[in-house]
């Protein structure tokens, strides 16, 4: 090596010298090479090895690269991201100032905020971050993607890839100058010393790459278009499920019948000791009879002691007590149902009074009163009662309009909650509950439908309602009468301005 | 030129392939001081507390014992099947750790006692699932498996087959000492998958047997696994810290390289995470169920200073080494990743004294019961390294005719 002089080469005229590069034919030779070009300044000297040759980023004076506090970056980002995101998603507190960002869910019984169930996609996600950042990362710090490399001109360095190393210093190195890197490799033992020149090859897209592209993107246009045809096409063939199960769901509705049980009911009964939320009768349980039929049982113990067994037993089974009502010949109910059912008859329930009700009701209702349980019963009315008895209870809801109108015939008219005869005083609340627990004339019992609790809750609201229309200034505390008093002004002038005003029209009019 | 310089091969006499007088002194100090150490800590637990307390400290400090043992097993296992080279240096360290399985099979005695006569295992307790409300259908079923005879043999069985591997690879690589026969390492390959699939098998139900069965009703497939893990974890502990002591004390000083403790400072971040990664997934498993049968075990844990100590693991067991040994620089100091090892090894007992423990049904047993509980592990640790320092004393520490030394030799990260 040392008694040969290395070859040059001279850049062509008109040609951009990217640098010089020498070949080397063994790790040991490039490695001392590396280290005096290190030693004489170069600071961004690269290196090309068939294989990664250890310490060669020391011997060229690369420093570590940044790529692990980019990863580290990226992977607390990602963190921050997820958990943020989650708990954006799904707490509560953080609805206060961003009510419709937050869905509230409520999943699998957890808090809205429960780390251990953000852990996975917390963990994913900075996983993710953590590889796009170093991927890219890389990509960035290396200058990738690169098309082209002016390396690539040489047929030389081909071999960078076989059996020859190869040390490159690039003519934007603040020490470069062409012919001292020439005079400087070769003394460092390169068998070869080149400079490198800018790629000549056409800049121009091969036809034959243009035409794949074309019908690449021609063909591509295919499906879009099949499925635009299907769309405003007919077929008379039946329609293609790619998900049957999804378009034909194997889930039944209730009262279907099912081949997947002997039974045939898609409904099934309660799994033997299985305990519901507000049933009732479940034997052993401790059940408050009274709360779940509106009678003072040790009063009517006294009075009929077969009646308590009937009812007692009714409750255990669960059953709504209508047939009981009915069959026993509770008072009203036994006198009426004939006159139901046969007469279309409107009666109203305040003179169809029943002759004797003996019954002791409870006279109170068990609940608190307090403004939830108002609510409760108010919007419960609204779902249930206010069809028929109207949302004033006035008895004139939108079934009972629309019966008006169609003059049906065996109509029975709902009840006025307002009438004096279902006021507390003559129509216990005990009556009340049972009444839509179990229904009267026309009216079906709710006891199916409306747990015990919100029957009593409606029960305190129909009271409420009923105070509302009958109540007078005295009952209510004084502080507020004289915003009762100002309400009641600025309503009567409203009324007025609005009777005024329509006479007013109406006078235009003529 | 060479740039790393390959550390020179020393002759197979070497004395920096034994281990140091000073070193070898300790023996018998360490076995008769461990074992008066054990005894008074099993003591101080049955008295302070009850036998069932004792045995369990006793039980804690024999299970991590055994986790280090056939940790180092695993790591000699997983050597030969990756074929790797880099571990030649260490991996003598490792194949002395493993045989200890062997006396550590002894220590297992009053553990099967116990199994007889009710005093450590619920299940052994006479009238117990009668005592908890357990049906008495399912409990003739777990019945079947958890009956003392049947509970012996299968503790055979595993010891075993963990005596066996340790002893067949340990001699062939003894021989391979002397002989240097490239066939040896092809066989120790050959039949390191087996094994390794035997291995699996006997961990996964050893820690079913031994520690999942102290709360007889819960179950969970990942248990054996979550124990595996604290044990790769602490034998790659064990490995850096032993070098880098063995060093310090005179032995094999050129032959473990910086490099070495780099890959195994990397190999023990990588399981402080899969560590972390078994525990939280089979915290979350049951938490997301949230069925009874499964939840207790975790109620039990969450509850007065077994919460706290949960809380301890999570931070101290996988966040604050997590982040303490991610940075390539701490993993390039010597003294750094052993004291690192140092500070895994501790924890990786709180780890199994949270999960035995708590079984033993009362709380921590304050001062007297955590005394029993550390004397227990000292004791025990202490014999086990005295065993080790007695079997170490008339071999090389380093398996120094390996075919693969040159390679872990020169070895270096990238």
């Amino acid at each position: 090596m040392a008694d040969s002089q290395p070859q040059t080469i001279t850049a062509e005229d008109g040609k951009t010298v990217h640098g010089v590069v020498g070949e080397y034919m063994d790790v040991d030779s490039l490695l001392s090479a590396c280290e005096r070009v290190r030693d004489a300044g170069y600071t961004k000297a690269d290196a090309f090895t068939p294989f990664p040759v250890h310490g060669i980023d020391k011997a060229l004076g690369i420093k570590p690269t940044v790529l692990p506090w980019i990863a580290l970056v990226c992977g607390l980002t990602g963190t921050s991201i997820a958990l943020l995101m989650q708990i954006g998603m799904n707490g509560d507190w953080f609805s206060s100032w961003i009510k419709n960002f937050s869905y509230e869910y409520i999943i699998s019984g957890k808090p809205y905020v429960s780390l251990p169930a953000f852990i996975p996609v917390t963990f994913e996600l900075t996983i993710l971050l953590a590889s796009f950042g170093t991927f890219f990362g890389m990509w960035a710090l290396n200058g990738l993607p690169k098309f082209s490399n002016p390396m690539f001109t040489s047929p030389r360095f081909d071999r960078a890839t076989d059996d020859t190393f190869f040390l490159f210093l690039p003519a934007n190195d603040e020490k470069f100058d062409e012919s001292g890197a020439k005079v400087l490799l070769g003394e460092l033992g390169a068998e070869h010393v080149e400079p490198v020149v800018d790629d000549d090859t056409s800049l121009t897209i091969p036809k034959p790459l243009l035409v794949g592209l074309a019908a690449t993107i021609a063909l591509s246009f295919i499906p879009a278009l099949v499925v635009a045809r299907m769309r405003v096409t007919k077929s008379t063939s039946p329609r293609f499920h790619i998900f049957p199960d999804m378009d034909f769901s194997p889930a039944k509705d209730a009262q279907q019948t099912t081949t997947l049980f002997a039974d045939g009911r898609a409904m099934r009964p309660l799994v033997p000791g299985t305990v519901v939320r507000g049933y009732p009768g479940i034997e052993g349980l401790d059940v408050d009879y009274e709360f779940q039929t509106g009678v003072d049982m040790e009063a009517l113990a006294a009075i009929d002691a077969s009646r308590v067994e009937r009812l007692v037993a009714l409750v255990d089974e669960g059953e709504t007590e209508a047939e009981e009502v009915d069959g026993v010949g509770d008072g009203d109910v036994a006198s009426e149902a004939p006159s139901d059912s046969d007469e279309a008859a409107p009666v109203d329930e305040a003179e169809a009074a029943p002759p004797e009700d003996n019954t002791p009701w409870l006279t109170s209702n068990p609940l608190l009163l307090d403004e939830a349980t108002l609510r409760r019963g108010q919007e419960q009315f609204h779902i249930y009662c206010a069809v028929c008895h109207g949302m004033n209870g006035r008895g004139n809801g939108l079934v009972n309009q629309r019966a008006q109108k169609i003059l049906a015939s065996t109509w029975t008219p709902p009840s006025n909650m307002h009438d004096p005869t279902l006021h507390q005083d003559k129509y216990a609340d005990g009556k009340l509950f049972s009444t839509i627990s179990n229904g009267i004339r026309r009216m079906p019992g709710y006891a199916a439908q409306i747990k015990a609790r919100d029957r009593w809750a409606i029960v305190g609201y129909v009271r409420a309602l009923q105070a509302s229309q009958s109540a007078s200034i005295n009952d209510i505390p004084e502080e507020q009468r004289d915003s009762i008093a100002e309400e009641q002004e600025a309503v009567k002038k409203a009324i007025a301005d609005a009777e005024a005003e329509a006479a007013k029209k109406a006078a235009e009019s003529e | 030129m060479g740039h790393h310089q390959a550390v020179e091969r020393k002759p197979a006499n070497d004395p920096a392939f034994a281990l140091p007088q000073a070193v070898s002194k300790l023996t018998l100090p360490l076995l008769a001081g461990g074992l008066v150490v054990l005894l008074v800590g099993v003591i101080i637990g049955c008295m302070a507390v009850d036998t069932r307390f004792g045995m369990s400290a006793y039980l804690t400090a024999l299970i991590y014992c055994t986790t280090l043992s056939i940790g180092s097993l695993f790591f000699v296992l997983v050597q030969h099947l990756t074929r790797a080279g880099w571990s030649v240096v260490v991996r003598r360290i490792a194949e002395l750790m493993m045989v200890m399985i062997l006396p550590l099979a002894v220590l297992y005695l009053p553990i099967l006692v116990a199994a007889y006569q009710g005093t450590l295992y619920a299940w052994s307790i006479e009238g117990w699932a009668e005592g908890h409300g357990v049906p008495a259908a399912i409990w003739a079923e777990k019945e079947r498996y958890l009956s003392p005879g049947w509970f012996t043999l299968r503790s055979l069985i595993y010891l075993g087959i963990w005596s066996g591997l340790a002893m067949w690879y340990y001699r062939n690589s003894q021989r391979q000492d002397e002989t240097g026969e490239i066939t040896l390492t092809e066989r120790m390959q050959a039949r390191s998958g087996p094994a390794i699939i035997l291995f699996a098998f006997c961990t996964s139900f050893a820690a079913f047997d031994w520690v999942m069965s102290l709360a007889p009703m819960w179950f969970s497939t990942m248990f054996g696994v979550y124990l595996f893990t604290g044990s790769i974890l602490s034998a790659h502990c064990v490995l850096a810290l032993a070098s880098f002591l063995l060093q310090r004390a005179g032995a094999m000083r050129d032959e473990v390289t910086v490099e070495h403790y780099h890959d195994l400072g990397k190999l023990i971040f990588g399981f402080i995470c899969f560590w972390g990664y078994i525990a939280f997934s089979q915290y979350m498993l049951i938490w997301y169920g949230n069925i009874p049968e499964e939840t207790h075990w975790f109620y039990v844990r969450s509850s007065g200073v077994w919460s706290t100590l949960g809380v301890v693991l999570m931070v101290f067991h996988w966040g604050v080494p997590f982040a303490g040994t991610m940075s390539r620089h701490v993993r390039r100091k010597p003294w750094l990743v052993a004291t690192w090892a140092t500070y895994i090894l501790i924890i990786h007992f709180v780890d199994l004294y949270w999960v035995i423990m708590p079984e033993a049904g009362f709380g921590a047993g304050a001062a007297a019961g955590l005394a029993a509980s550390i004397l227990c592990l000292v004791g025990m640790l202490a014999m086990m390294v005295g065993g080790l320092f007695r079997l170490a004393s008339g071999v090389r520490i380093m398996a120094v005719r390996d075919p693969r030394l040159g390679e872990s030799l020169a070895f270096e990260n990238i």
